[in-house]
């Protein structure tokens, strides 16, 4: 380990910070676009072409907006709220594999960089470590305003997090049985190659229903519609974010569309392999680059699919979103475990009676 | 790949297991008013639990250890999973009238009986710490919950907090014993833990963990000073489940303390024997001076079998200052008193379930004249508190005699100090035993007893089974000492005796 | 003693036990249930950062997300949907501190000083390379498998018995119409 490779990492976090913000930039104007679309309207369209610049001009906005904190705030949580809730955002992509490694020489070493902030071995239970931590921001942001709305806010998230943690965590075991490995640039490698030539082996085609779960809950996870009870307006003002403004309400923006697109890339790579994706029989940079064209491209497919299901299904029920996570979710991920793994073992050990 | 699983030696564990999964399930499908066939059903599986025991008794492949050691079915394990069995059947019994009378969630209750049942049963094969300390959390996690059955009744609700919040600190003493034995000595099996401790009895470490792992199942077995718990869960948890809790679930307590203290520390008898003393000395004075003001008669049973606890751990003490030889005894001896407690004790509390429902209170006072009503229910009262007492030609008198008989063979000073202070509690633990039999028999019938029908209503089949059970065992093992010392002998195995 | 300080891993180590001896004495002293919540999370999250530094990452990971993620989470939870407290709690402050505190010094007298005695300065040293994920579970699967299947009763168990108790009892006659409801 010396300078260089030090380097390298430092280079990667500025990657991945930058990649981050750009994506949610371009995220918040896709979505507006896309839901107009959806609902026969226009959206922005004034700042910049086809409005594509309306996030700056948003930011911007907050940024410059005055800062109001009501007196009967827990000061400290209070403003520790807002960054709690970017940090795990940011960490969690640190661990996606977004293309192949490639090589350079620095120092008078040859170096492989890979396309990952780290690979840990376990990397699997990192993700689901992280994407649970979130729920704190919302928590401390519902209780330290010391306000009704926020409170209740933060009473409901802390109970969907709960609930559909257990959903996601068992929907992504049949996904380790099929890899055997927890590291996800090994899920990843174990996704590549086709069935036949013509199916890609995915785990999305063997695993469906563990891919239909993993969704579900990673819309809840994040607190998008239909599952935004969190902040759902016509009930509880803002929720958690009642009593932020300006760039501290920024932050929980911010991070909400980050972990959108996070959550995306983990599915992409869980399930529609990643950066897997046909080479064409290509060398040299072009190889290097198709790659992260998949990664993207399969990404920004399941974000259509959250802005599509955001766009159509209404918000539901605190009793509806219970049943479905409990009596519905869980037991089918269970059942749908139970079933991977007699069918891995069947594969690898043979039948139970030879 | 697959580990090296005997799947005889542990089809006991199979069968209880399948029959509570059987029980959760057919009381998901059942209607309300045929929920009484989750009894059926648990009361067959733990009766066919005891096949596999009785083939691996009469097998002759000897011990089977698998696991690299830690899961041994040896004769130990088999007469204590069979005491396991039994007492777990008898406690099933006695619970079938008492559940179906009032609003309990049958099914559930059953499940948890069975874990609890189940859970004895890996802890009397157990042989390293993990094995052992998850074995003593399936025997008293479900009993937290069972003690707080009675939803509705505040007493109740006391029970189970009490229980739980000692029981969970007993569990992490004993968790954080265990792991100093760990890093210590860096075996968790108990031959590994003997062989690496032989030397290390000196160093403070070693003698804090076993004190913290004999405190944790001091909790356990309810001794002084660590019996708060006891009055309060017996009394306000269902009475069933304080008969399980008086019983099995303390006899599960003294299996653990026996393997763990005999197996893995034998090297280290001079830290375990003294402590062991004084826990032995302050459960029997301090709980039958307590017993003697008690007027309630499950909170008597209950100071009762913390006494009990006293006299079971006298032996401990000896094995301490003795040979190889009054090792064996000793052990022996705590096994046969286990045994024949577990049958007086169970029999007392069928008792006090039957005596409450034509009384209609748990009051001493109000049992006046239940003799004279109740001719057969007041007799069998008498055998079993005269049997908890120890008096010949009852099987408590065997059990009395063996640990005297383990306490004078150690011989040393200090043992005959324990043995005369036995002898003095003894003395004091028959006046309150008599107390109530006198009550029973010699006392007029209170005016706040309740109807002549309600009197002399016949006793529910099951209940009386379980009664007639225990006393037959009660009497025929005071006349036949040999049917108990035949199977505590065999015990010795474990304590190279 | 400059050896040890030599070794960056022995300064993370320092760092570590620091903030979980501080916030462990803040989980007990804090008169705000909320916040000793919160001092909780803290000192688990630098306890999977002790594992971390021992290069268990399977165990570290876990503990967050178990501890952190869950446990902590429903602690949260039930201090909100209970009491929702908003300010200071006063009735957390239990009197007796002095005799509390006695026995806490006490306690960690007797197990650093065992401790202490017990290991000194030896090195302890770690078994085997690898990942300590593939170890563990072969471990659980082969050598643990007994308790590893007996847990699993515990926590059904639990779960059974917990939801029974917890839940509100119908009363006869709602439970009569529901079992009509069913046959019907």
């Amino acid at each position: 380990m010396d300078g260089w490779d030090v380097a390298i990492v430092i280079v990667k976090v500025l990657v991945v910070f930058a990649l981050l913000l750009a994506a949610t930039i371009l995220l918040v104007w896709i979505e507006r676009k896309v839901v107009a679309d959806m609902q026969n309207r226009i959206g922005p369209e004034r700042a910049g072409p086809w409005g594509i610049l309306q996030t700056l001009a948003d930011g911007l906005k907050l940024l410059f907006k005055e800062q109001i904190r009501p007196n009967k705030v827990e000061v400290g949580m209070y403003l520790l709220a807002p960054v709690l809730t970017l940090l795990p955002a940011f960490l969690i992509f640190m661990v996606i594999p977004i293309g192949v490694p490639f090589t350079v020489t620095l120092g008078g070493v040859e170096r492989v960089v890979s396309m990952q902030g780290t690979d840990l071995n376990v990397g699997l239970l990192y993700i689901l470590a992280m994407s649970s931590l979130a729920v704190y921001a919302v928590v401390l942001a519902g209780w330290s305003s010391g306000s009704k709305y926020p409170l209740l806010g933060g009473v409901r998230a802390t109970a969907q997090a709960i609930s559909y943690e257990a959903a996601m965590g068992l929907a992504l075991v049949p996904v380790v049985f099929y890899a055997g490995s927890l590291s996800i640039s090994e899920i990843v490698a174990a996704q590549s190659g086709t069935w036949g030539g013509i199916v890609p082996r995915w785990n999305i085609v063997p695993l469906f229903l563990s891919f239909v779960i993993f969704f579900i809950a990673i819309i809840a996870e994040t607190n998008r519609a239909p599952f935004d009870l969190v902040e759902a307006e016509q009930e509880i003002v803002g929720g958690f974010h009642t009593e932020y403004s300006g760039f501290r309400f920024a932050c929980f923006f911010l991070a909400e569309y980050i972990n959108m697109f996070n959550m995306s890339a983990i599915a992409a790579t869980l399930f529609l392999g990643g950066w897997n994706g046909p080479t064409f029989g290509l060398t040299g940079f072009v190889s290097w680059l198709l790659p992260i064209i998949y990664f993207f491209i399969k990404t920004f497919v399941l974000i259509f699919i959250f802005m599509w299901v955001r766009a159509t299904l209404p918000r539901f029920r605190y009793d509806q979103l219970m049943t479905l996570g409990w009596k519905r979710l869980i037991p089918a991920a269970l059942l749908w475990l139970v079933l991977s793994a007699v069918v891995v073992g069947w594969r690898q050990f043979g039948a139970p009676w030879t | 790949m697959a580990p090296d699983i005997d799947y005889l030696a542990l089809a006991p564990e199979i069968t209880l297991a399948v029959t509570a999964v059987v029980v959760l399930l057919l009381d998901l499908f059942l209607p309300r008013r045929q929920k009484y066939w989750t009894a059926i059903v648990a009361v067959l599986g733990v009766s066919f639990a005891a096949l596999p025991l009785i083939a691996l008794a009469v097998s002759d492949v000897g011990d089977r250890a698998m696991l690299g050691g830690s899961f041994v079915v040896d004769d130990f394990a088999l007469v204590l999973k069979g005491l396991f069995v039994i007492a777990g059947y008898l406690v099933l019994l006695m619970s079938v009238g008492y559940v179906e009378s009032d609003r309990y969630y049958q099914g559930e209750y059953y499940f948890l009986l069975l874990m609890s049942i189940l859970g004895s049963m890996v802890l009397a094969s157990s042989r390293d710490l993990i094995t052992l300390f998850i074995a003593v959390e399936l025997v008293s996690q479900p009993m937290y919950l069972l003690a707080g059955w009675r939803k509705g009744d505040l007493r109740s609700n006391e029970a189970s907090l009490k229980y739980f919040l000692l029981g969970v600190l007993a569990s992490a003493l004993l968790l954080y014993g265990m792991s100093f034995v760990y890093g210590l000595t860096g075996e968790l099996t108990f031959a590994g833990i003997a062989a690496e401790g032989a030397g290390k009895a000196g160093e403070p470490a070693f003698i804090m963990a076993i004190l913290f792992i004999i405190a944790g199942f001091g909790f356990k077995v309810s001794a002084v000073p660590f019996h708060f718990w006891a009055p309060d869960t017996y009394e306000g948890a269902p009475t069933p489940v304080a008969a399980y809790l008086s019983v099995s679930s303390k006899a599960a307590g003294f299996v653990a303390l026996l393997v763990v203290l005999y197996s893995a520390f034998p090297d280290a008898s001079g830290v375990w024997g003294p402590a062991v003393w004084i826990l032995a000395a302050l459960s029997m004075t301090l709980a039958n001076l307590t017993a003697l003001r008690q007027t309630n008669i499950v909170r008597l049973l209950a100071y009762s079998s913390v006494a009990q606890a006293g006299f079971m751990l006298v032996p401990f003490a000896a094995a301490a200052t003795t040979d190889a030889v009054g090792l064996g005894e000793a052990f022996a001896a705590t096994v046969t008193y286990i045994v024949i407690y577990a049958f007086m004790n169970l029999g007392a509390f069928a008792v006090v379930i039957a005596g409450a429902r034509k009384t209609g209170t748990g009051d001493i006072e109000g049992w006046g004249g239940l003799g004279s009503y109740a001719p057969a229910l007041g007799a069998l009262a008498a055998v079993f508190f005269f049997s908890l007492a120890g008096i010949p030609p009852l099987a408590g008198w065997i059990a009395k005699l063996v640990m005297f008989g383990a306490a004078m063979g150690a011989g040393s000073p200090w043992m005959i100090a324990l043995a005369v202070i036995a002898a003095i509690n003894a003395v004091i633990a028959l006046v309150y035993y008599a107390r109530v039999v006198k009550t029973i028999w010699m006392d007029p019938v209170p005016a706040t007893a309740p109807e002549e029908e309600v009197r002399t209503a016949s006793v529910a089949g099951s209940l009386g089974l379980a009664i007639g059970l225990s006393a037959a065992v009660v009497v025929v093992a005071g006349f036949f000492p040999s049917l108990v010392t035949f199977f505590s002998d065999a015990t010795k195995v474990l304590a190279g005796g | 003693m400059s050896d040890w300080f030599s070794e960056p891993a022995n300064w993370v180590f320092l760092v570590l036990a620091l903030v979980i001896a501080v916030s462990a004495v803040r989980v007990v002293t804090s008169t705000n249930v909320v916040h000793s919540a919160l001092f909780l999370v803290l000192a688990l999250g630098a306890t999977a950062g002790l594992f971390l530094l021992l290069s268990a990452e399977f165990v570290a990971w876990v503990l967050v997300l178990v501890y952190i993620g869950a446990v902590i989470v429903l602690f949260l939870f039930g201090i909100m949907i209970t009491r929702a407290p908003t300010g200071p709690n006063v009735e957390m402050d239990h009197r007796p501190r002095a005799p509390a505190a006695m026995a806490a010094f006490l306690m960690f007298i007797v197990t650093a000083g065992s401790g202490l005695t017990a290991f000194g300065d030896q090195e302890i040293t770690r078994l085997g390379d690898g990942t300590s994920t593939e170890l563990i579970g072969e471990q659980l699967l082969q050598r643990f498998v007994i308790p590893f299947e007996v847990v699993s009763f515990v926590l059904l168990a639990a779960l059974i018995g917990g939801i029974t108790l917890a839940r509100r009892d119908a009363s006869p006659a709602e439970e009569e119409a529901t079992e009509e409801e069913v046959q019907a």
